[in-house]
């Protein structure tokens, strides 16, 4: 057997694997990504959302989380916050995203849809999130900007909004882009700087030998390794435990709908406490997405499709005519603290992880990926790596 | 009728419920043979009135020629039965969740239908690979000409090609030439001596065989050019069709360019074969197996037609392209073995009433192998696209993008999709993906099996966010109440 053909295996090709991988061939590193693209995969029922601000005040979708979590009507739901070492990561993250977009084009060819537009606006519906709005912007720090607008403002930024709201609250410079391509471009990006794809194929174990990695067990074939990064998204807790690692990641189901090819109805991304709603670069709006903890299940239900299409058409009025084109469900890797899951691991060498990008996912994974192969390389990361490890949630 | 599932609470002495989804040949057959068990039965069909496409039910126009009998027959005897059989016609399958529990549109809104047992027979869809010109207006497929002249009585065009492979081309042309178009002729991608050597299997059912003839005899009584070992190579046309051009081929389809020539026509009517649609099988969960006819995949059944999901059946050509003969004799099986499964009738009443139904099966199996022998797929066929022409019609997407794709690593649908929107359109993929299933074969990128087949989803059919919402747009709770008609088993 050929000794350490591979010096990294990576689990799992969703955007953060194929991030990973990118990070670590351009630093020489000889890589193999294994992914087969199980039914489920966040990445593909995405908005694709870059919403740092918007998700660490709650006003992403982490109001229609909470709105689910606590049960309450859905106009009383309050937006839970990310720690602000976590909101400054996201920030720090999507500050990257132009630069990133340039570079990944003259590199594959391939345009991860970038798309600039007032940025993410939250449709205030009752006296109650007024009043949550007003607490927000009172603790936001310097340099943070959220506009409250008038109903008024709203109707002149977007005319399709209801005008059955109290108010908007607009973090401008929150966009989208679109995650499968950014995906793509990762994946391009990847194997154009060597590193190799092993399609269609699942690591169904991580082999340890006392306290090291050594490889990995694809079916009946092993590979040996020096490194196994655990990308595996939701899935990343099943595979941890094979090498008897503890990883308390787990599925969050979120279903989606997806409405036909529209003129352009909307210029930012809308949030409200029962959905968001993106307009793509093809016209299609994404509507998203509920948050369940329903295991692996990734069917759409008749109440969680009806839940969203009933927000979208109290957001927007006119989509009610509007054709569904398709309607699925992502599965988010979930953690306690709603935060990923990175780097290697005490006790285990060999061992990383990158998963656990729940909600934040896209906008996270220019990062997470980054943070990780510098670990794995040796480099002084960009960001303190600190927060994100996995024994956070010893104990 | 309750909206929780009551399923597993069910004493198996209840009414069970039982729903076929489809009325063409096999779906109206299955219902039949339950109704002649005692049993009650749902068929839910997305047409006006039972029969399929192959059955379909006749326009008033007397010029129109006649449905065949067998199919008038099955009509009746469905309608003897109706105390037993419920049929909710224009009924369109949405989603199947767990249970199985239906979820439907019909021109009363939305219902869910809770299933003991479901049958899926819903049939298949004619296979057209891309190649230059197949978007112009005016090239359409044999079975949609075919459904014009019978339920609407209008001629699809005034001077009609019909190409592609197989004997419907035969009883399409005959049907648009009953009612006064004139068919330019028929191009068939078979040459003769290839019918010749599958002859023996051919023989296996002389009936069909005869049948066959029949139809080769009536289109050179009509005076309708009949041409093997022909293909169509390109349509041209300036906003619409103004000609064809169509050149000799070889065994493996394979145009001779330097031998084409032009013929002037209005509409051209092309289809390779059909494919089984697996969507249904798929949204419910249905394990698929790969085969080498179009399409690619079909559900895994029993001999009973069950499949790898208990309580889910199938049944027809969406089981696999076997025609209408077929298809019924697989709806009696389907039916026998749901019959015996409920309790209806003692298994050895069921293998009993199946032998004769497997004979006959088995015997026309081998004229079907024979067939399908002829009629698979060549290579040459997936050749016919050039650089520019449109693969996906919904996303306009071109093969040359679909090559780049490919080549940089894009080796099966779902990697093709995410890197060109293939198949993202609102076909979600019937149009193109088995063809483009193929060109990843050809291009020995993959096996079919890696390939894997096309994901499908839910709404199965156009539906609008006001209709997914509901009617009750005035509760807000979470907790939404259950607002939709439900449809009871067959009392």
């Amino acid at each position: 057997m050929t000794p350490k053909a591979i010096d990294v295996v990576i689990a799992g090709g969703g955007v953060v694997g194929h991030a990973t991988a990118w990070e670590l061939a351009r630093r020489d590193v000889e890589v193999l990504i294994v992914d087969r693209h199980l039914p489920g995969r966040a990445t593909s029922a995405s908005a694709g959302g870059l919403w740092p601000v918007g998700e660490a005040v709650g006003l992403g979708c982490g109001v229609i989380y909470q709105a689910a979590r606590t049960g309450s009507d859905s106009g009383d739901a309050v937006p839970a916050t990310l720690p602000v070492v976590f909101r400054d990561f996201l920030v720090e993250s999507n500050r990257r995203f132009p630069a990133l977009a340039e570079e990944l084009k003259d590199l594959t060819g391939v345009d991860i849809e970038l798309d600039s537009g007032p940025g993410l606006l939250f449709l205030m519906q009752t006296a109650r999130q007024q009043s949550v709005v007003d607490n927000i912007v009172r603790g936001l720090p310097d340099g943070f900007v959220l506009e409250v607008l008038s109903p008024e403002e709203v109707a002149e930024l977007e005319p399709a909004v209801s005008t059955d709201i109290v108010g908007g609250a607009l973090l401008p410079g929150e966009d989208q882009l679109n995650p499968m391509m950014l995906t793509e471009a990762y994946k391009r990006a990847a194997l154009a700087s060597g590193a190799r794809l092993q399609h269609d194929r699942l690591v169904d174990e991580i082999l340890r030998e006392d306290d090291r990695v050594v490889g990995v067990r694809l079916g009946e074939e092993t590979i040996s390794c020096g490194h196994v990064v655990n990308a595996a998204g939701a899935w990343a807790g099943q595979l941890a435990a094979t090498a008897g690692i503890s990883l308390p990641v787990e599925p969050v189901r979120g279903q989606v709908v997806l409405t036909q090819a529209l003129p352009p109805v909307l210029a930012s991304c809308l949030s409200t406490s029962s959905c968001y709603l993106a307009q793509k670069r093809h016209g299609e709006i994404l509507i998203g997405s509920t948050t369940e903890h329903v295991g692996f299940d990734t069917g759409v239900t008749e109440d969680g499709i009806r839940q969203l299409c009933r927000g979208a058409v109290r957001a927007i009025p006119s989509l009610a005519d509007v054709g569904v084109k398709r309607t699925w469900a992502g599965l988010r890797p979930g953690t306690p603290d709603e935060m990923p899951v990175l780097g290697p691991v005490a006790g285990v060498q060999g061992y990383a992880n990158v998963t656990g990008g729940f909600r934040t996912g896209i906008v996270a994974a220019p990062l997470m990926a980054r943070v990780t192969a510098q670990t794995i390389v040796g480099e002084t990361p960009d960001v303190v790596i600190e927060p994100y490890l996995a024994e956070r949630f010893a104990g | 009728m309750s909206s929780n599932p009551q399923a597993t609470g069910r004493a198996a002495a209840e009414t069970p419920r039982l729903v076929v989804v489809g009325a063409g040949p096999a779906g109206m057959a299955t219902a039949i043979t339950l109704a002649e068990r005692g049993l009650s039965v749902t068929v839910v069909d997305q047409n006006p009135h039972p029969g399929g496409q192959i059955y379909r039910f006749p326009a008033v126009t007397p010029k129109t020629p006649q449905t065949p009998e067998r199919g008038a027959m099955l009509r009746q005897h469905l309608a003897e039965h109706s105390e037993r059989i419920t049929v909710l016609p224009e009924h369109n399958l949405v989603d199947i969740h767990p249970g199985p529990r239906l979820s439907l549109c019909g021109p009363d809104g939305f219902r869910i239908v809770e299933a003991d047992h479901l049958v899926l027979a819903p049939g298949a869809y004619e296979y057209v690979p891309p190649f230059p010109g197949w978007t112009l207006p005016g090239v359409i497929t044999p079975g949609a000409a075919q459904q014009l002249v019978k339920s609407q009585g209008v001629a699809p065009g005034r001077r009609v090609l019909l190409a592609g492979t197989g004997p419907f081309l035969l009883v399409v042309a005959l049907a648009l030439h009953e009612v006064g178009v004139q068919v330019a002729g028929i191009i068939d991608t078979l040459r003769r001596r290839d019918a010749f050597w599958q002859l023996p299997s051919l023989l296996a059912d002389g009936k069909l065989l005869k049948q066959g003839f029949d139809y080769v005899a009536g289109v050179s009584k009509a005076g309708i050019p009949l041409m093997t070992g022909h293909i169509v190579t390109r349509a041209e046309g300036h906003g619409r069709l103004e000609q064809v051009v169509v050149a000799p081929c070889d065994g493996d389809w394979v145009p001779d360019h330097n031998r084409s020539r032009p013929v002037v026509v209005d509409t051209l009517c092309v289809g390779y074969g059909f494919v089984p649609r697996v969507d249904l099988a798929q949204l419910a969960g249905c394990e698929l197996a790969p085969t080498n006819l179009p399409g690619g995949w079909i559900p895994v059944t029993d001999p009973w037609g069950q499949t790898s999901v208990p309580g889910v059946w199938t049944a027809g050509d969406g089981a696999g392209v076997a025609g209408a003969i077929v298809a019924e004799l697989a709806g009696q099986l389907v039916g026998l073995g749901v019959a015996s499964s409920c309790g209806a009738i003692e298994s050895s009443e069921a293998e009993r009433s199946a032998e004769p139904i497997r004979e006959r099966l088995h015997q026309l199996g081998r004229f079907r192998r024979g067939l399908d022998e002829l009629g698979w797929p060549r290579p040459g066929l997936s050749q016919l696209a050039d650089e520019s022409t449109v693969v996906c019609r919904c996303e306009e997407i071109r093969r040359d993008e679909i090559d780049a794709a490919i080549s940089a690593g894009s080796t099966t649908l779902r990697s093709l999709k995410v890197a060109t929107r293939l198949g993202m359109g609102p076909c979600q993929g019937r149009m193109c993906q088995p063809a483009c299933s193929r060109r990843l074969i050809d291009l020995g990128c993959n096996t079919l099996e890696e390939i894997g087949p096309p994901a499908f989803r839910p709404p199965l059919v156009p539906l609008t966010l006001g209709q997914l919402a509901g009617n009750d747009e005035e509760s807000e709770d979470l907790e939404l109440v259950e607002n939709t008609p439900h449809a009871g088993p067959a009392p």
